[in-house]
């Protein structure tokens, strides 16, 4: 063999350096498995086992710590490419640790691996739809563990690793994009670890700031159900627009002022956090009211508040404050895809159910916590619609998208399209196959119904509107469906993008 | 006084040409040969050079000069060239030619140590937007701050039949204005209320910019207020056109060939319609209706491209075409050719910078009908012989005052007035007469 032939050496087979990824994958399981630490002195204040968090907690940290191991050797490094791998498998990883304790301490109604799964992901994802049917049976500690995994999904595991972990400072920035969702992540700091930190800060000083204004109402005696347990457990799926609830009935059991509390801090958690943080910490209060994207949000919660408010009034379901309450409160737990119910929705007439299921589509806010297409693609969607439409007259027109003027780069102007048309695609393909199964086994879910669950996975809402309304669980569809509604949750998490690259050949070969 | 320029391209010879007589010029550049057809025509000091190498500068003898002017074509050069004369010529005036209007800015913040920049870009994008303002002129300048305008108009039979023959003390003429010169052929009447206009003639007229506007319409009665223009071209020139028509509130499309370029206008200028075009296409003018606009500026780098869009915009309905020629000898070719108004950067380059080098006591020059004639503003001393006549008694000696400015008004002098000392005067003169006319006030 010529010298040159060796050094060319036998063609690579792979084109993504997995070993690389899964190194990664193992460092940031190792650090994950440290979050069942949380739940124990739970556990031990109500005297209740301790053992399915310590399980839970060595094996994740455990089987981290073998994968790291295993693939140390490797000289690999994690660039743009493996990078998609790391994040998919990485929130795959943390559904799995987050069904361990369901699996050992969640009684018959989570022993089925399956169901254990999808409250894992459906927790991680923030999504907060359940197959839980009876509260009362789960444990306390098991109960804040479902709170507090929507917590830890809602900022990113990914961006709390960059925040504290510093083997991800290089090469975590288009991590960090595919994790915190939205078309442009907007920049806080030159360095993705500070950026990352005071997302976190933030997010951190939010929640408890709403623990302590929840908390303050029982202690007020305004509202006897708010105990601190329960502030903290409904702060800690209020910020990462999650939706579990430690009631069966949500938070309609709650004061109207709590309720109301629960809608502001919603609203916050919908809103882009970088823009947030330039509002509040450094006290520009002005950007705010100057940003295209949130005074669109805004607009849209307030609309389909009243217009709502006006059904409601207008069916006789409710009437005065509690109307303006109720509709403000649906509409606002929908469309920031929090998943919260303080009524029973699914009972409605289909006018108000069709309201609902249309903000189900519109989303939060870029680099919020929300789910969904999200409002700065609606703006952007609208601004392209509108070009084509100019330049259907005019062809030689140039006139570039701006977004609170400045121009928005081509590429992610035709990324948003596409993002757009995956997320129907996506949408299309669970509900067709929710749907069949549903006729298959006569399960009695309505088109809407099949229509509305596809959409509340793949959103990271919550509540679909039958069976699988905000009073009701997930518990009763099919296998397939709720294998289906697993992968709709981890993709919208993750806004396609990242897993659809995964499904190329190229990715995998040269 | 002692003047160093450095680069002898076209604004450098421009600059020589309108101040060899009466200044002491020495001329810096990196090319003998362009030194050396100036050193022929004018009586100056030509040094072949590098203007930002501090030895060639010094060894030129820039070290004694009271006025540095560096005007090559690269902003680089000028601005050390610039650095450079504040360390060998510290009492001098510098003033440096650019290109990048961020540098205009930064002078205006007084980040930059020099005492003028002048941009061609700019220069020009003011040129064309007060001929948009006064579309019958051929040519106009401001004064005073904006409060006193000249204009050059060249009488033909759309003027309307209210001033075309008739003595001017009958005519409807604007009161805040007045015609300084009626230029017949190659005679020049300094005119009294007895001279009559005719088609032909070519005037010029100093008044309010009010005014102004009404003479435009005196002039040219179909020309109206224009509001809606096309720019072809979005390069240096045609974008700082852009951006100073759109500050003042007109409508602006802008059509370029380059994708790319006309991306980054597009980006740049929010509120101009920009098309990614030659505008050469008979489709796109018809289907744009290109031809209704009501003016057409030609700001493309190539002049025959100018010419050719011009006289294309013509065919289609355009009223009104000023073109930008780069080159001098292209604004005969204009002009022949049916252009209204040409307009060449580097001249009204050099006729800002030429503003200098007057007396202290001056505070703004303008040329008109190549160097012919100038517009000067001055300060009246006390000791002038004129103060305290009145304008009736004044003799005319080849110049006229057209406006004074006492504190702080622009004022447009009848027979009455009378000139007072520390008057701000704005004088049209034959460029001859010009030291003379400075020296008597």
């Amino acid at each position: 063999m010529s010298e040159a032939a060796a050094r060319i050496g036998p063609r690579r087979r792979l084109a993504v350096d997995v070993a690389a990824a899964l190194n990664l994958v193992g460092t940031l399981g190792k650090y994950l498995g440290l979050a069942a630490v949380f739940p124990i002195p739970i556990a031990l204040t109500h005297h209740e086992a301790i053992w399915p968090f310590v399980v839970a907690g060595v094996a994740t940290s455990g089987l981290g710590f073998a994968l790291e191991r295993a693939t140390a050797g490797v000289q690999g490094r994690v660039g743009v490419r493996e990078g998609f791998l790391v994040v998919s498998l990485t929130w795959l990883v943390a559904a799995g640790f987050a069904a361990i304790p369901y699996l050992m301490a969640g009684g018959e109604q989570l022993s089925s691996p399956i169901d254990a799964y999808f409250e894992g992901m459906s927790g991680f994802t923030t999504t907060g739809a359940t197959v839980v049917t009876n509260y009362d049976a789960l444990e306390r500690s098991v109960d804040m563990w479902r709170q507090f995994t929507q917590w830890l999904g809602g900022m990113g595991i990914i961006v709390l690793a960059i925040a504290v972990l510093p083997r991800l400072r290089v090469g975590g920035r288009q991590m960090m994009e595919s994790e915190l969702p939205g078309p442009e992540m907007a920049q806080l700091a030159d360095r993705i670890r500070s950026t990352a930190r005071a997302l976190w800060l933030l997010y951190v000083g939010l929640t408890v700031l709403e623990t302590l204004a929840l908390a303050s109402l029982g202690w007020l005696g305004i509202d006897d159900k708010m105990t601190p347990f329960e502030a903290l457990a409904h702060a800690f799926t209020t910020m990462p627009t999650g939706g579990f609830s430690t009631q069966p009935r949500s938070v309609e059991v709650f004061s109207a002022a709590a309720q109301w509390i629960i809608v502001l801090f919603m609203l916050l958690a919908g809103a882009n956090f970088a823009l947030l943080y330039r509002g509040l910490v450094r006290r520009r209060p002005r950007l705010l009211l100057h940003d295209e994207e949130f005074r669109l949000y805004l607009a849209i919660a307030v609309v389909a508040s009243a217009a709502l408010t006006a059904m409601l009034w207008g069916y006789g379901i409710d009437r005065g404050e509690a109307a303006v309450r109720t509709a403000t409160f649906q509409i606002v737990s929908i469309m920031t895809t929090t998943g919260y119910a303080s009524t029973n929705f699914a009972l409605w007439p289909a006018l108000l159910l069709l309201t609902l299921f249309a903000v189900m589509f519109v989303g939060g806010s870029a680099g919020s916590t929300g789910g969904s297409i999200k409002v700065v693609r609606h703006l952007l969607l609208g601004k392209i619609l509108r070009r084509e439409i100019d330049q259907t007259l005019s062809p030689e027109l140039v006139m570039p998208i701006r977004l609170n003027g400045s121009p928005v780069d081509e590429r992610t102007v035709r990324a948003v399209a596409a993002f757009v048309l995956l997320y129907v695609g996506a949408w299309a393909l669970g509900s067709g196959i929710i749907a069949v199964e549903s006729a298959i086994s006569g399960t009695g879910l309505g088109t809407l119904d099949a229509l509305a669950t596809a959409a509340t996975a793949l959103g990271n809402i919550g509540p679909g509107l039958g069976v699988t309304g905000p009073m009701g669980s997930f518990a009763s569809l099919g296998a397939a469906s709720k294998v289906t509604l697993i992968g709709l949750m981890w993709v919208g998490r993750l806004e396609i993008i990242p897993v659809a690259v995964l499904l190329t050949r190229h990715y995998w070969r040269l | 006084m002692r003047i160093f320029v450095i680069g002898a391209g076209q604004v450098g010879s421009t600059i020589v040409e309108a101040l060899h007589e009466g200044h002491e010029i020495s001329v810096l550049d990196m090319e003998a040969p362009r030194l050396q057809a100036l050193a022929t025509r004018f009586d100056v000091a030509v040094h072949e050079g590098d203007g930002t190498s501090r030895k060639d500068l010094a060894k030129a003898g820039m070290g004694s000069a009271n006025l540095v002017i560096a005007c090559t074509s690269r902003d680089e050069v000028n601005l050390v060239a610039g650095m450079f004369a504040r360390r060998e010529a510290p009492g001098a005036t510098t003033v440096i030619r650019t290109s990048t209007i961020e540098y205009v800015e930064l002078w205006r913040e007084g980040q930059l140590d020099v005492d003028f920049v002048v941009s061609s870009e700019l220069e020009t994008a003011y040129a064309i937007s007060r001929i948009i303002g006064v579309p019958a002129a051929r040519q106009t300048d401001v004064f005073a701050d904006g409060q006193v305008q000249v204009g050059e108009f060249e009488i033909d039979d759309d003027a309307s039949p209210e001033v075309l023959g008739v003595p001017l003390r009958h005519a409807p003429l604007p009161r805040d204005s007045k015609v300084a010169a009626i230029l017949r052929r190659e005679e020049t009447i300094f005119p009294g209320g007895d001279d009559v206009i005719v088609d032909g003639d070519r005037i010029v007229v100093i008044g309010s910019p009010g005014a102004a506007k009404t003479w435009s319409l005196l002039l040219w009665p179909a020309g109206g207020t224009v509001r809606d223009v096309i720019l072809y071209g979005a390069g240096r020139v045609g974008s700082a056109i852009a951006r100073v028509l759109l500050d003042q509130g007109l409508s602006v499309r802008m059509i370029e060939a380059s994708r790319e370029r006309a991306r980054v206008t597009a980006e740049a200028f929010p509120d101009a319609r920009v098309f990614s075009a030659t505008g050469f296409d008979a489709d796109f003018l018809e289907r744009e209706r290109i031809g209704s606009a009501q003016a057409g500026i030609f700001a493309m780098r190539d002049d025959a491209k100018n010419l050719y869009a011009a006289s294309l915009l013509r065919a289609h309905g355009i009223p009104f075409a000023i073109a930008i020629a780069h080159e001098p000898v292209s604004v005969a070719a204009f002009e022949q050719a049916g252009i209204d108004v040409s307009v060449n950067p580097r001249g009204v380059t050099a006729e800002e910078i030429v503003r200098f080098a007057h007396d202290p006591r001056m505070q703004q020059v303008a040329m008109l009908e190549g160097n012919r004639f100038e517009v000067l503003d001055v300060t009246t001393r006390e000791s002038s012989r004129y103060i305290g006549q009145t304008f009736r008694d004044m003799p005319v000696h080849g110049a006229l005052i057209g406006a004074i400015v006492r504190d702080g008004r622009a004022i447009f002098p009848h027979g009455d007035d009378t000139l007072q000392a520390g008057d701000r005067v704005v004088v049209f003169t034959e460029a001859a007469n010009a030291p003379w006319v400075v020296e008597a006030l």
